[in-house]
C-alpha cells in the first residue's frame, strides 16, 4: 500500500515541472501572507466611527448610575404579572352567582312583576302579606348588593394600588428607563447622556452653512440643579459661524429642565461627523 | 523621610490626576435642529401712508429666496405675538422672550417709507439666543425697486448667516422660442421679468455671462454662419467677437474676464482655442482628430473641462493650458456632456444620458466622488453654477416643453423659474449684478 503511493506520489512528481513544489510553498507561503498582511497597520481598517446611540427619557430625573437595557422587558419580576389578572376577574364572578340563588325574578327586574299581578285581581290577601316581605327582601337584596359593590370596588382599587405601587415611574407606555450601557442600580436616564440629548437639541445649525467638518471643544460646568456655572472654550474651530452657533447652544443650555444627581464638569466635542454622513 | 516623601509625591500625583477626571468627555457629532428656525415680520409704515400691497410683494420675495436656500424653517406668522406689530429697529425695542417662546433662533424686522414713488426700507436681523443685531441696512429706491431690495436684503442675511452672500440679486440668461425664434433673454433669478435682449430672428445659442461686467456672449446664425457674438446689456450694444468659418461655439469667459475659450472648426474638425476680447486667437488648446467642445474654466484659470469623444463615446476631459496636457475624466456612461466647473473649483456638473434621459451627476475633478443630482422623468441639461456655488440652472425636456428650473447643488430644492409660453433652454447665471 505504503509503495503504491510512494509510486503514485513519484508518478505526480515526475508530471510536474521541476521546482513546481518550491512554487507549491511560495504560492502558500503568498495565500498566507495576505490574511496576516490584512491585519497589519499597513491596511487601516477605515471603520465608520459611529458615536454611541443614548436613549433618554427627560420626563424623568437624570441619575449618576442608570440600570442598564429596559426594565419593563426584564422578566426578573414575575410577581406583577399574575396579580394584575385577578383584578377584572373578581367584579363579575362573586356579583353575579349571589343574586341568583336568593331571588332571581325581583332583583333584577321589579317593573317585571306588577304587569303579572295586575291581570289577577281577585288573589288580593296573598299580596298585601308577599307585599311587605317583598319589601323586605327587597331593602336586603339592595343591602347586599352594595356591600358586594363596595367590596368589589374595594378589591378593585386594591388592585390597581398594587399595580401602580409595581409599575415602573415612566408615564410612558414602554418608556426605556434604563440606559443601554448603565450598570447601575437606579431608575432614569444617565445624567451625562441626559445633558448631552439636551444640549444637541439646543444645538441649530444647517449644512448649509458650513462647509467640512469643523470641530470644537468646549468645557461646560453645571451644578446639580441644572444651573451653568461657566463655560470656556478649550479649542476653536475656526469658523466663526460654527462656533457662533455652540455659543448659541450653550445660552440655551444655560439651565437644564432637570436637576443633576450631582455638580458636573463636562468636556464636550462639537463636530458634524454624524451629519456629514447622511447624504 | 523616605516615607514621607513618597507620601507627599502619591498626594501631589493624586490631586494631579484627580482634577481632570471630574470633567467627563463626550462627544455631540450632529445638531439636533439642522435648519434655522426664522420668523420674518411683515414690513411696517415707519411714515407716510401704508401700502399692504408692497408689503406682501416684498414679504412674498424675501421669503421665496431664503426658503430656496434650504437654511431656515421659517416660523409661522399666524403664532406671532405682540412683538411683530412694533417695529424694533434696535436691539433694545425688541422683546426676545417672545420670540423665543415661539422657538425663533433669527428674527427679520423692518419698516418702510414711501413718499410718493421714493421708497425707504429700512430692515434688521437680530439674532434671538444672543439678543444681537446681526446686519441691518436701509435701501432708498422707486416704489418698483422693492423686489430687488428684498433679493438684497436675501443676500446680506446669508452673507451674515453663512459667510457667503446669496446670488438673489443676480440674473440669469437664457434662449427661448417665444417669439418664434430663439432669442437671448435676461431674468431675474426669481424668474420676474423676463427680458428680450436680442432680435436676430434667427437661432441664439449658448450665452455666457463675463465675469465683472454687464456683458454677455452667445452664438448666433444672424449671418448665416455660427458667429460668436457681444452684447452690453445695458447700452445694447452688439458686435461679432469670432466669424471664423465654420462654427465658433461654447464660448466662455475665463475667470479674469481677459480670454475666452470656444470651440472652432476652422480646420474642418472642432478643437478649443482661446480668443482674446478683441477675437484673436491666442491658443490652440487641442490638437485631435476627435470633435471637442463644451468647455468650461476652473476657477483658478488653469485648467478646463471639455467634452471629446476621443475615445469613442462623449466623455469629459480636462486640458491644461499652460502644458496642453489632457487628462480623462469620466469613465462611466456612455454620453456624458456640457461641464461646467463649480465656482469653488471642487466640483464639475455634467449631464449623463442614460435609457434615452439626460440626467444631471457631479464628478470631483480628480475623477472620483461621482454624484447623480437628479431622477425621474424628463431630460435635465445645460447645468450652469450660480456664482456663489449654492444653486444649479438647468433646462428640463418634460411633456414636450423645455423649461428653466433651479435647485440647491446637493439635488434638492427643485423649482421652475421660466413661465410657460415657449421652449427655454440654455441658461447662464450672471456674477454680482
Amino acid at each position: 500500500m505504503e509503495l503504491s503511493r510512494k509510486e503514485r506520489w513519484q508518478q505526480l512528481q515526475s508530471v510536474f515541472e521541476p521546482g513546481f513544489r518550491r512554487m507549491l510553498l511560495i504560492s502558500l507561503l503568498l495565500h498566507l501572507l495576505v490574511p496576516i498582511l490584512y491585519y497589519t497597520p499597513l491596511f487601516p481598517k477605515s471603520e465608520p466611527l459611529k458615536p454611541p446611540v443614548y436613549r433618554v427619557n427627560l420626563v424623568n430625573k437624570p441619575v449618576k448610575h442608570p440600570r442598564a437595557g429596559r426594565p419593563e422587558a426584564v422578566p426578573s419580576k414575575p410577581k406583577p404579572k399574575p396579580k394584575p389578572k385577578p383584578k377584572p376577574k373578581p367584579k363579575p364572578a362573586p356579583v353575579k352567582p349571589k343574586p341568583l340563588p336568593s331571588k332571581p325574578q325581583p332583583v333584577p327586574k321589579k317593573p317585571a312583576p306588577k304587569p303579572a299581578s295586575k291581570p289577577k285581581p281577585k288573589p288580593k290577601p296573598k299580596p298585601a302579606v308577599s307585599e311587605a316581605q317583598e319589601n323586605l327582601l327587597q331593602r336586603r337584596l339592595e343591602q347586599l348588593r352594595r356591600e358586594q359593590e363596595r367590596k368589589a370596588r374595594i378589591e378593585e382599587l386594591k388592585a390597581a394600588a398594587l399595580a401602580e405601587s409595581q409599575k415602573l415611574e415612566s408615564p410612558i407606555e414602554n418608556a426605556p428607563l434604563g440606559m443601554p450601557e448603565g450598570k447601575g442600580d437606579e431608575a432614569g436616564p444617565g445624567a451625562i447622556a441626559f445633558v448631552k440629548e439636551f444640549i444637541q437639541q439646543q444645538w441649530s445649525l444647517s449644512r448649509y452653512q458650513v462647509s467640512g467638518n469643523p470641530q470644537a471643544e468646549v468645557l461646560l460646568v453645571y451644578s446639580a440643579d441644572g444651573t451653568l456655572l461657566h463655560y470656556r472654550f478649550l479649542d476653536k474651530s475656526g469658523n466663526t459661524i460654527f462656533d457662533d452657533s455652540l455659543v448659541r447652544a450653550i445660552t440655551r443650555s444655560k439651565q437644564l429642565p432637570q436637576p443633576l444627581p450631582e455638580d458636573m464638569e463636562l468636556q464636550i466635542v462639537f463636530n458634524l461627523k454624524e451629519m456629514l454622513d447622511r447624504p | 523621610m523616605k516615607f514621607f516623601r513618597v507620601t507627599l509625591l502619591l498626594l501631589f500625583c493624586g490631586l494631579f490626576f484627580n482634577s481632570p477626571a471630574q470633567a467627563v468627555k463626550i462627544e455631540i457629532s450632529s445638531p439636533g435642529e439642522q435648519t434655522i428656525p426664522l420668523a420674518i415680520t411683515p414690513l411696517l409704515p415707519i411714515e407716510f401712508s401704508p401700502n399692504a400691497e408692497m408689503v406682501k410683494e416684498f414679504q412674498q420675495v424675501l421669503e421665496y429666496d431664503l426658503d430656496l436656500s434650504g437654511l431656515f424653517d421659517l416660523v409661522d406668522p399666524q403664532a406671532f405675538l405682540s412683538d411683530a406689530a412694533k417695529l424694533g429697529l434696535r436691539s433694545s425695542d425688541v422683546d426676545f422672550a417672545q420670540w423665543r417662546v415661539l422657538g425663533a433662533d433669527s428674527l427679520i424686522k423692518g419698516g418702510y417709507s414711501l413718499e410718493g414713488d421714493k421708497l425707504t426700507v429700512e430692515l434688521r436681523l437680530y439674532d434671538v439666543i444672543t439678543r444681537r443685531l446681526l446686519t441691518g441696512r436701509r435701501y432708498i429706491g422707486r416704489r418698483e425697486d422693492v423686489r430687488r431690495i428684498a433679493h438684497a436684503f436675501a443676500d446680506q442675511v446669508l452673507l451674515s448667516l453663512t459667510g457667503k452672500a446669496g446670488p438673489f440679486s443676480s440674473r440669469i440668461a437664457f434662449i427661448s422660442n417665444r417669439t418664434g425664434h430663439k432669442e437671448l433673454y435676461l431674468m431675474e433669478v426669481d424668474g420676474h421679468k423676463p427680458l428680450r435682449l436680442t432680435d436676430h430672428h434667427s437661432i441664439v445659442l449658448n450665452p455666457d455671462f463675463a465675469p465683472d461686467r454687464k456683458e454677455l456672449i452667445f452664438t448666433s446664425y444672424k449671418k448665416g454662419n455660427p458667429d460668436l457674438y457681444r452684447k452690453e446689456i445695458y447700452t445694447g450694444r452688439e458686435s461679432r467677437l469670432s466669424l471664423k468659418p465654420g462654427l465658433n461655439i461654447g464660448g466662455r469667459y475665463s475667470p479674469d474676464g481677459r480670454e475666452v475659450a470656444l470651440t472652432l472648426s476652422k480646420d474642418k474638425n472642432s478643437e478649443i482655442y482661446l480668443i482674446g476680447t478683441d477675437g484673436t486667437i491666442h491658443k490652440r488648446l487641442t490638437n485631435h482628430y476627435g470633435i471637442d467642445v463644451d468647455p468650461s474654466w476652473s476657477p483658478d484659470g488653469n485648467r478646463i473641462v471639455f467634452v471629446s469623444d476621443r475615445r469613442g463615446n462623449p466623455n469629459l476631459f480636462i486640458v491644461d493650458i499652460n502644458s496642453l496636457e489632457v487628462s480623462r475624466l469620466t469613465y462611466e456612461g456612455k454620453y456624458n456632456a456640457t461641464p461646467a466647473w463649480s465656482p469653488d473649483g471642487k466640483q464639475i456638473v455634467f449631464t449623463r444620458l442614460e435609457d434615452n434621459t439626460f440626467n444631471l451627476f457631479t464628478i470631483l475633478p480628480d475623477g472620483t466622488g461621482e454624484r447623480q443630482l437628479t431622477f425621474g422623468p424628463g431630460s435635465k441639461e445645460h447645468p450652469r453654477w450660480s456664482p456663489d456655488g449654492r444653486f444649479l440652472v438647468y433646462s428640463l425636456d418634460r411633456a414636450g416643453e423645455k423649461s428653466i428650473w433651479m435647485m440647491r447643488a446637493d439635488g434638492t430644492g427643485a423649482r421652475r423659474l421660466s413661465a410657460p409660453g415657449g421652449d427655454d433652454s440654455h441658461p447662464a447665471w450672471s456674477g454680482r449684478w
